[in-house]
């Protein structure tokens, strides 16, 4: 370890409410999972026939796979657009996607009805299923954060020849990555397009693939922010304000692209009516466009945000609710089936696997050199 | 009326019994026997033939009930006819005689052989047979014994058939049915406790005429008498269908004699022609009277809990339709209160952070200065635990 | 090259108005079903609502009773994880004309469950049956969010569930014999046979009596057409039947599958482009693939 790269030690670990209410949340989240497993899916969930779906799809893997997308796009922005000066976001950014990743999958333990035969996705193959490439994009890019991730890993263990292997492949897992994301984030878009006469216009759209795509780096560009803030605040160090700063120049850009694509979708296939039908469909699409695209580009077009951390921090999370709301009206609130709310053991299953996701997180920054700084 | 020995040629006429009574007895038996109309010729002939079976009747660990209901049967008497035409040799309850006596004629019957053996009363096996033991000798000993030389046994009630009430748990006594003792020819079962009179009747009226104890099922029960479940021949069958169940004793779906499947009734389990021939001459039948059937024809209906509804083996089509929309599955309250809650959770720590955050003082915190353009060496956490290395 | 940016955004509206404009291509892939499997017709003005269909699909294939609500027994009200065909009746308010309605598995000639299942455990079989492999099935669903009738239901009681839905008696039918439904049916309201034959029957019925069917045979063209046809004498979105278009469903979907491997191709192209360009001008020692120097490892390169 050098005097540039500082690990808090782990014998320190602070108990303070913060993560007495974290641990509780983990505990409570893998009860409630074991209680799924136990009494099956009816008991646990509110899921009926017709809404196979519910928030475990929504969020943990729609949204949660989406805002990790910030791994690939800070990767290809360093590695492969040469931006050197944003490289010391890169390690706890691949850190945050590899545990958005995780928990995306850990979920899928308990939504599964056959959670044990998750690896059938390895032995029986159907092409034409979304999902078989969602899975299998997943499962592949999991691999490779992992081995962008461990370098960490390897300093700390002094494992030189693992460390140096890894280091030489990091262009091509790179590229690799970038290959893979851009696949699996259009293919969750994919996945909703099967539907069309059970989504609502406002949301079916042909070109799902593009804009969950392009709305995924937008959302993975508003979580390292969010990740910086946070970290910066947990574990005392200081916060990476300018590298942000020009970070963020490029959110307009993407939702801007964003907000264009899905206004010529609605102009060309004529549903812009929709947009002032009334009820609710007008209320959440409007929200959803005005507070978490519009605003956001209007906020981090201005160099007052950017200058202050908490506004580019409230800005980011308006992005982030706005993917959030956006996966939940395609994939939820807008998809044709009985009424839904999440029962309470899916709430505790999500805000456990977020718990113990942070957990992670923590203990990773406690343990390994995440932080660094550019190259000299 | 009960007579010993004789022959039955001009018996019906000698008793009073008009020969119209005496076919539609026939005709009645033929009914029950589930056989065409014109079987009453054939029966009528075989009943005023020949000389009268002898009958051997022996009662083990019973109650007399069989006996009984066979008694009840008395207009004009399908016991009085039958026993013109049966010689009923041996029946402890009923014969005159007693003692050695007794003893003799039971003795006599089996030496000449080609009687019919009827056994009511389970038979104990515990401890050599100890535990029903008849002028010295065990139960088994005796229907060993009475069984050998006989030309069909029939196990009249459910402790005879199946063992009974003496088998109910624990069964101290080791009693079993007489199929578990009698192995060397086919026992006829027609348990019911008490068994009904028309069927034992119909049994031997069918041997009589044809010569061999009638069709039986895996559990030698006449197949005419239970070959269907009472579920299906049971008048309030429409309001099962009809969802229209008594719930609880005197409610008004009682009142109305609704279906008492939800009370207990065993009916769709149990194979038994109550609902057709009822008791007491057709007076009426258990559920008739507003109590469930407790399933008495079927094996260890004693040890079967009484109400608690059974499990329905086959499936029937319902009496309603369901509507074309798709049902309602309404989202529940506490569902709604939990993600209230939650929601309003997160905005407020949201909302208060943000506030405070993005308050005048807060944003001048926030401000990114101008000094830290350059990346830097992090902030040394609390130097304290630096120099605790 | 200078662009001002009004001109700028003026093209990229165009552009992106353009892509927006043009249909997608059309399905290159023909329908995936067979191109004469069976097929069953249900009329609803042959049916009487016995039920023996209901009674007999659920003998043949061991299916558990289920009580409604009322605790009617043996009332399933809609599919569901213990039935797999059901009689409704369609009755509306006043004079209009009443219906009874069979409902079950459509076996669409191109699937959308067929083609989402990620591992393949639905299948369109040769004799038009889609069927379900228990054994590869690990439950994601999306067979259910997927099928335009809102057919495959699931045990959610078990904590090991498994869809269910008719299976047109895949099994009996190897065997030469009929669905059991068909065989059960007492009044002919089912006709069994070849999808084009029984086609044929429908259409021929239409044209024998006129004004008795509303002129159409539901599932000859909807989503790419069922094997399970309907006539019926009221209007089909009465008996909730949804409109759909003829498009088969995976159509949909094959479009941006089948644009995977080469769009793998295209990006890593792209992207590995991009890196030789912003690298070119530096060494190889530039590229940040070595991580911050340290002096205690050695800085490959």
């Amino acid at each position: 370890m050098t005097a540039l790269v500082e690990t808090l030690k782990l014998r320190q670990y602070p108990i303070g409410i913060g993560r007495l209410i974290v641990w509780f949340f983990a505990a409570a989240g893998v009860a409630a999972m074991i209680a799924r497993w136990a009494w099956g899916l009816g008991i646990t969930t509110n899921m009926v026939d017709d809404r196979g779906w519910g928030i475990w799809i929504s969020f943990d893997i729609l949204t949660g796979i989406a805002i990790s997308a910030g791994a690939f796009t800070l990767a290809a922005v360093v590695y492969i657009f040469n931006l050197k000066q944003f490289y010391p976001l890169v390690r706890p950014t691949i850190l945050t996607g590899f545990i958005g990743y995780l928990l995306a999958a850990s979920t899928l333990l308990v939504d599964l009805g056959f959670p044990y035969r998750i690896w059938h996705l390895i032995l029986y193959w159907n092409v034409h299923s979304p999902l078989f490439e969602v899975g299998w994009c997943v499962m592949i890019y999991l691999s490779v954060l992992a081995l962008e991730f461990s370098p960490a890993l390897f300093e700390r263990l002094g494992w030189k020849v693992p460390l140096r292997i890894t280091r030489a492949i990091t262009i091509p897992l790179v590229i690799f990555g970038i290959v893979l994301s851009t696949m699996h984030q259009s293919s969750l878009g994919t996945l909703m397009t099967i539907f069309p006469d059970k989504i609502h216009p406002l949301w079916y759209s042909k070109f799902n693939p593009i804009f969950f795509y392009v709305s995924a780096i937008g959302a993975g560009i508003a979580m390292i922010v969010m990740e910086t803030h946070f970290s910066a605040q947990a574990f005392r160090y200081k916060f990476e304000g300018p590298i942000l700063a020009k970070l963020v120049k490029a959110i307009p850009w993407v939702l801007g692209l964003y907000l264009v694509g899905k206004l010529a979708d609605l102009v060309f296939s004529g549903k812009v009516q929709y947009v002032f039908a009334g009820g609710w469909p007008t209320v959440l699409y409007l929200i959803e466009i005005l507070v978490g695209v519009v605003a956001p580009i209007y906020l981090f077009s201005k160099a007052s945000v950017r200058r202050n951390r908490y506004k580019m921090f409230w800005s980011a999370t308006l992005v982030v609710f706005g993917l959030l709301l956006n996966r939940f009206n395609v994939s939820l609130i807008f998809l044709d089936g009985a009424p839904y709310l999440p029962a309470w053991t899916e709430i505790l299953v999500t805000f456990g696997l977020i718990s113990i996701g942070i957990i992670i997180y923590d203990l990773a920054f406690r343990t390994l050199p995440v932080l660094q700084h550019a190259h000299e | 009326m009960i007579s010993m020995g004789g022959n039955s040629n001009s018996g019906h006429l000698q008793y009073g019994i008009s020969r119209r009574t005496f076919l539609k007895f026939c005709t009645a038996m033929a009914g029950a026997l589930a056989l065409p109309k014109s079987a009453q010729s054939t029966i009528a002939k075989a009943l005023a033939a020949g000389p009268r079976t002898p009958v051997i009747w022996l009662e083990m660990q019973d109650c007399a009930g069989c006996s009984e209901s066979f008694l009840r049967a008395s207009s004009p008497s399908t016991a009085e006819v039958v026993l013109d035409v049966l010689s009923v040799d041996y029946h402890e309850t009923i014969m005159a005689a007693a003692g050695f006596q007794a003893e003799e004629a039971k003795e006599k019957t089996i030496h000449a052989g080609g009687y019919l053996l009827v056994v009511e009363g389970a038979i104990p096996l515990a401890e050599d047979g100890i535990y029903c033991c008849i002028g010295g000798r065990s139960a088994v000993d005796l229907l060993q014994e009475a069984a050998a030389n006989a030309l069909a046994v029939v196990a009249v009630g459910s402790c005879a058939a199946f063992g009974g009430l003496p088998k109910a748990a624990p069964n101290p006594t080791g009693a079993v049915g007489v199929s578990e003792i009698v192995k060397d020819k086919p026992v006829l079962n027609l348990p019911g406790c008490p068994v009904n009179v028309v069927n034992l009747t119909a049994s031997i009226v069918h041997f009589l005429t044809f010569g061999e104890l009638p069709a039986a099922d895996s559990k030698g029960r006449p197949l005419f008498a239970y070959g269907h479940l009472i579920h299906d021949n049971c008048e309030r069958r429409g309001h099962f269908d009809a969802g229209e169940f008594v719930r609880e004793w005197g409610d008004d779906g009682h009142r109305q004699g609704w279906c008492l499947y939800k009370m207990g009734c065993r009916g769709p389990v149990t194979y038994h022609n109550c609902p057709s021939v009822r008791w007491n001459q057709g007076t009426s039948w258990p559920v008739a009277s507003g109590h469930g059937c407790i399933g008495c024809a079927e094996p260890d209906f004693w040890d079967a809990s009484l109400y608690t509804p059974v499990k329905i083996q086959a499936v029937t089509p319902p009496s309603l339709y369901p509507s074309i929309e798709v049902p309602e599955q309404p989202v529940s309250l506490g569902s709604a209160a939990v993600v209230g809650g939650t929601l309003g959770v997160i905005a407020g720590v949201a909302g208060s952070a943000a506030y405070r955050q993005l308050s005048k003082k807060g944003a001048a915190e926030g401000e990114i200065t101008e000094e830290e353009e350059s990346p830097a060496a992090p902030v040394e956490p609390a130097s304290s635990e630096e120099k605790k290395e | 090259m200078t662009i001002d940016r009004r001109s700028f955004l003026k093209l990229a509206g165009a552009g992106l108005g353009g892509f927006a404009v043009t249909d997608l291509p059309k399905p290159s892939q023909p329908s995936l079903g067979p191109t004469d499997g069976m097929a069953l017709l249900y009329d609803t003005t042959i049916c009487v609502g016995c039920k023996a269909c209901q009674v007999a699909c659920k003998q043949v294939n061991g299916l558990p009773p289920e009580t409604d609500e009322q605790g009617i027994y043996e009332m399933p009200n809609h599919l569901t994880g213990k039935t797999w065909t059901v009689i409704k009746l369609y009755q509306p308010e006043g004079d209009e004309p009443w219906s009874f309605c069979k409902i079950q598995c459509m076996h669409c000639q191109d699937p959308a469950c067929v083609s989402v299942c990620p591992v393949g455990a639905l299948v369109k079989e040769s004799n038009g049956a889609v069927t379900y492999d228990t054994k590869k099935c690990f439950g994601c669903r999306y067979c259910m969010a997927a099928c335009p009738f809102d057919i495959p239901k699931y045990e959610w009681e078990k904590n090991l569930p498994l869809i269910q839905k008719c299976n047109f008696c895949a099994a009996r039918q190897a065997e030469g014999l009929n669905p059991a439904c068909y065989d059960a049916c007492p009044t002919g309201a089912l006709t069994y046979g070849k999808r084009s034959e029984v086609i044929a029957i429908a259409e021929a019925r239409i044209r024998d009596n006129p004004g008795r069917y509303v002129p159409h045979v539901y599932g000859k063209d909807e989503a790419g057409g069922t094997s399970m046809l309907y006539l019926s004498h009221v209007p089909f979105e009465k008996l909730g039947f949804p409109t759909l278009s003829d498009q088969p469903l995976p159509a949909v979907t094959w479009i941006y599958m089948k644009a995977v491997p080469p769009l793998i191709g295209v990006v890593g192209t792209l992207v590995t482009a991009t890196y030789w360009f912003t690298h070119r001008k530096k060494g190889p020692e530039s590229g940040l693939e070595t991580g911050p120097k340290e002096e205690s490892h050695d800085s490959a390169g």
